[in-house]
């Protein structure tokens, strides 16, 4: 029998089942070798029997909780797919406030008491409500990406994830390195897989696939002095994926990565 | 530099050697590559017009080791469906590469000793067959480069055409035939003078004097510097700003590691072994399936790639590996990984006279067969499942040849879109066309090996590495200790000497062996056979034993096993004792064995270490200066005792 997947969204853009669904005539070969289930972004058919569940999205409410709890039971694997899911992506940027501060803001004086809906809590990862076993990083994924972890799981092998950070690619891309043109990039400390998309296109790594290791602060320091960048430039690097890391409000809270990170 | 008389040298303006560049371009035979911009730095890169081509820049972000070998390269297709039908891969059509900067050349020529060395790696040699080097030299110094101490400033060698800018016109001095060849059918040149001679020696002479970065050793005594500041706490130092992020390797025309992986197409049919650029810096160039990382600590990794630059590969064949480019700092954002900067830290610290000891010289020198990378086809013929985590397999090459080995030798066993892992020869070496191995179950490779069946094809490269010298055990006791799957290789060896025919050659047997628990001990039945061999003694001990096991034998560590064997002096000098187990073994059974008095020299280990290659050239299982692969994984124990990273 053909191994069993299902797609499941949480809160996201959907950009990364997006992804998949674009992987066009390769998707007719994808279902070659599994059978999908569940999609909500190519079919309408859904089953509850599936071996391989793949989560998209951040997990925000108490029933987003209850629902992904109940997908981890059913299922042998569980991946998640895109940063929303890996680390918490975009989503965790409103962690930076309490989470009664963000509902007032958004919904302002609208009526959502005892609704489960609008029951948030503060943005959770995949990984910070049920493990998960294999990961799919990017904002968005990187259709390669997912394509070797896809026939990996096929073919019965663990996949294969980068564990060194983008500057590898980017410097086998030969690219001209941006903080020798005056910008912040978040390269040496990000996962790798992306092949150095956004040094490789001149914009600097926001570091969408999670940081691999957290420098000591004097060298950064150092490095900021020696491409006479400023501290805004960084923190400006990492509003976007990494608040958890560089924490604009309290200043840097950068520590020497532990061995076991 | 004097020899340049002996070379015919030619003039050519400047407009000729635009003519030139552009008839090169024009024939279609070669893909003709130079130096051009790219945004505010310079790259080696496709030529369309000799316009584009930039002879004045200081340094290119990458070096050319990227035609020779590729940051990405297929090593071979293959279908899934059919294992054997592997395609070795097509390397790119001749080419031509206009303005390599002498460092930049002398760095190829030290890649060539590591990449053309017995065990050629056919494909760098197709690509350096058919590449044409049209050398510069240099005319704007990058304020990173320190060559002019390294004495890379100027080559004399490594080029097919040198290129020297003399203000209104560029001398060509003719490096080989293949660049005369190429001159006289594509330029419009004259004959050079005396002056203009002299005019070359002067230019060159200048260029040395416009490095402002200067080295304060000579490049000779690095190898004697390092030697004595192993320990020096500059590198615990240094390494707390490294940020891991392996650009100091990517960008050195001298750094050559790689990693090998097995990519798939989605629907399964078929794949590609790919290989791409490695680098020591980055944590898990050791990692191994047990989770296992050597050199874990990054002040260990940071050392490590100016060891291998400035003493072990000096060691192993003479040379710096280091041409002084300057990339690495440019290219290090906290700026630690100038050797030149190291180096001067260091200056006025001790050297050693014993710059030799973290490198010891290869034993068996292995044959070259046919191609480094492609494995031959071979069949399962017989499966066993011997516990819970190991399997026993018969394997025939499909070319019904015996596999040759000695014993003590492992080969690389290939599953096509999973990829490869070294496994030792755990039968003794026979004429039979079929041998066998016994794998335990960790990871990718192994896991799918366990889903194989009779009748499944496999890819095998090998015989590799160095293995037991049986002829200088003739005439001696031999105590053999195996920890765990050490007995798989040591096997190997024991099939061997107990061999009819061999058994006669050797005194006293001892066998010792201990597993973790009766589950986990492999070959009983074999074991039993041995003790019933004249002369062979054989102790088994368990670790330990859970409820429910029938065991009657030992229990404890294989080290309580010692006190039972009384040696005289003559006896101990007179023994030969293997020892092969997990890491953690090594160290006390050794103490036991000086106990006993077993000199270091009669004492012989098989070490594991992360492997890719095979053959010395992936530099994954390196410990210190010493390749696992090659000069292990059997060490004469009194080789390796003093190599710090041995026994870690
Ligand atoms: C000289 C030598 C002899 C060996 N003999 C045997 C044997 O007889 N039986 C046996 O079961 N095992 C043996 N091993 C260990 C075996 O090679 C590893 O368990 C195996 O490579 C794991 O591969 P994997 O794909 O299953 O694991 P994964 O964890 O998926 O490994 C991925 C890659 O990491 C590398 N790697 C991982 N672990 C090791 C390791 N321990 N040594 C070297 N490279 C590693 C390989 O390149 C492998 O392709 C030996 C190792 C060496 C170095
Ligand atoms: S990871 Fe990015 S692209 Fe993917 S769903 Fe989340 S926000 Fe969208
Ligand atoms: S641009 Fe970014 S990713 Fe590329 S080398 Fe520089 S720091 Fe690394
Ligand atoms: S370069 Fe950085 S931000 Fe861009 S895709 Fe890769 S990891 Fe994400
Ligand atoms: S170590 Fe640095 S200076 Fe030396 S050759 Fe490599 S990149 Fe160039
Ligand atoms: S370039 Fe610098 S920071 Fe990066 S790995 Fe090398 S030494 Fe460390
Ligand atoms: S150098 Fe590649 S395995 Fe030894």
């Amino acid at each position: 029998m053909k191994t069993r997947v299902a797609f499941f969204d949480f809160s996201s853009c959907e950009g990364c089942q997006l992804q998949i669904a674009n992987l066009e005539e390769e998707i007719l070969d994808l279902i070659e070798i599994v059978d999908v289930v569940s999609f909500r972004e190519v079919m309408k058919e859904h089953s509850n029997e599936y071996d391989i569940a793949v989560i998209e999205g951040s997990i925000m409410r108490p029933m987003d909780e209850h629902r992904l709890r109940k997908i981890r039971s059913r299922c042998k694997i569980l991946v998640a797919l895109g940063a929303c899911a890996t680390t918490g992506g975009i989503n965790k940027i409103r962690n930076q406030w309490p989470v009664e501060n963000v509902i007032k803001e958004v919904y302002k004086d609208a009526d959502i008491k005892d609704n489960e809906f609008f029951n948030a809590f503060q943005t959770k990862a995949v990984n910070e409500v049920i493990p998960v076993d294999y990961y799919i990083h990017g904002c968005p994924i990187n259709r390669d990406e997912f394509k070797h972890v896809i026939t990996s799981l096929a073919l019965g092998k663990k996949p294969v994830i980068p564990t060194y950070p983008v500057c590898v690619e980017c410097k086998k891309n030969e690219n001209v390195c941006l903080f020798e043109l005056g910008k912040y990039c978040l390269g040496p400390i990000t996962r790798a897989g992306c092949n150095a998309i956004c040094p490789t296109n001149g914009s600097p790594c926001d570091g969408c696939r999670g940081i691999l290791s957290k420098p000591d602060v004097e060298c950064v320091m150092e490095i900021l002095q020696r491409y006479d960048l400023t501290y805004e430039e960084l923190k400006s690097r990492c509003t976007l994926y990494n608040t958890n890391v560089f924490n604009p409000k309290d200043g840097m809270t950068l520590v020497r990565r532990s061995k076991n990170d | 530099m004097t020899q340049s008389h002996s070379k015919i040298v030619k003039i050519i303006t400047k407009k000729d050697l635009d003519t030139f560049v552009n008839n090169l371009i024009k024939n279609e035979k070669h893909n003709v590559v130079g130096v051009k911009t790219k945004g505010i730095k310079f790259v080696f890169g496709p030529l369309e017009n000799a316009s584009e081509l930039r002879l004045d820049y200081d340094v290119t972000i990458l070096p050319p080791k990227k035609y020779f070998l590729p940051p990405y390269e297929t090593l071979m297709d293959f279908s899934l469906n059919k294992p054997f039908n592997v395609k070795e891969s097509d390397v790119a059509k001749p080419r031509i590469i206009i303005g390599v900067h002498p460092y930049d050349i002398i760095a190829l020529e030290q890649t060539d000793k590591v990449y053309l060395d017995s065990q050629k790696d056919d494909f760098y040699k197709k690509r350096r067959d058919n590449t044409i080097i049209i050398g510069v030299d240099i005319q704007k110094v990058s304020e990173n480069s320190f060559a002019a101490s390294m004495k890379t400033h100027v080559t004399e060698s490594g080029f097919d055409l040198m290129l020297t800018y003399l203000g209104d016109k560029y001398a060509v001095t003719i490096g080989s035939e293949k660049g005369k060849k190429l001159l006289e059918k594509y330029a419009k040149m004259i004959s050079a003078t005396e002056v203009d001679i002299k005019k070359i020696e002067e230019v060159r002479k200048n260029i040395a004097l416009q490095f402002k970065k200067k080295l304060k050793v000579d490049k000779e005594e690095w190898s004697s510097v390092l030697a004595a500041n192993y320990d020096h706490p500059i590198w615990e130092k240094r390494s707390q700003k490294c940020m891991e992020c392996g650009s100091c390797t990517m960008v050195c025309p001298t750094c050559f590691c790689y990693d090998v992986k097995d990519e798939v197409s989605i629907d399964l049919k078929e794949g590609s072994r790919i290989r791409t650029w490695d680098g020591c810096l980055l944590r898990d160039f050791t990692l191994i399936g047990s989770g296992e990382v050597f050199r874990d600590d990054i002040g260990k990794r940071y050392r490590h790639r100016f060891y291998r630059k400035g003493n072990y590969l000096p060691e192993r064949y003479g040379f710096v590996a280091c041409v002084g480019c300057g990339r690495c700092g440019i290219a290090c954002l906290p700026d630690i990984a100038d050797p030149c900067d190291v180096i001067n830290d260091l200056s006025h610290f001790e050297r050693s006279e014993n710059t030799g000891k973290f490198f010891i010289k290869q034993k068996t020198e292995v044959a070259e067969k046919g191609t480094i990378h492609i494995p031959q086809s071979a069949t399962i013929k017989r499966t066993e499942r011997l516990t819970e985590m190991e399997m026993f397999f018969e394997i025939e090459l499909d070319d019904k040849k015996p596999l040759g080995h000695i014993p003590g030798q492992f080969v690389e066993v290939s599953i096509f879109g999973v990829g490869e892992a070294p496994i030792s020869v755990s039968s003794g070496p026979s004429s039979s066309s079929s041998f066998e191995i016994v794998v335990r179950r960790v990871g990718n490779v192994t896991s799918r090996l366990f889903r194989m069946k009779p009748g499944d094809k496999l890819g095998i490269r090998g015989p590799l590495g160095n293995g037991f010298d049986v002829k200088s055990f003739e005439k001696k006791h031999l105590l053999l200790s195996a920890g765990g799957i050490g007995i798989i290789p040591m096997r190997s060896l024991i099939q061997y000497v107990v061999d009819d025919e061999n058994r006669k050659k050797y005194k006293d047997i001892t066998i010792l062996y201990g597993a973790k628990q009766p589950s986990e001990a492999l070959f009983i039945e074999e074991f039993e056979d041995w003790c019933k061999i004249d002369d062979v003694k054989c102790e088994l001990t368990v670790d330990q034993c859970v409820e429910g096991d029938c065991w009657t034998g030992c229990t404890g560590l294989i080290t309580t096993l010692y006190p039972k064997i009384k040696l005289d002096r003559y006896d101990s000098e007179n023994t030969v004792a293997i020892v092969i187990g997990p890491p953690i073994m090594y160290r006390y059974v050794i103490k036991c064995l000086e106990t006993l008095g077993i000199p270091a020299k009669n004492i012989f280990v098989s070490l594991e270490r992360r492997m890719k290659c095979g053959v010395g050239k992936c530099g994954h299982c390196q410990i210190n200066g010493v390749y696992v692969c090659k000069e292990g994984p059997v060490f004469n124990y009194n080789d390796i005792k003093d190599l710090p990273e041995a026994f870690e």
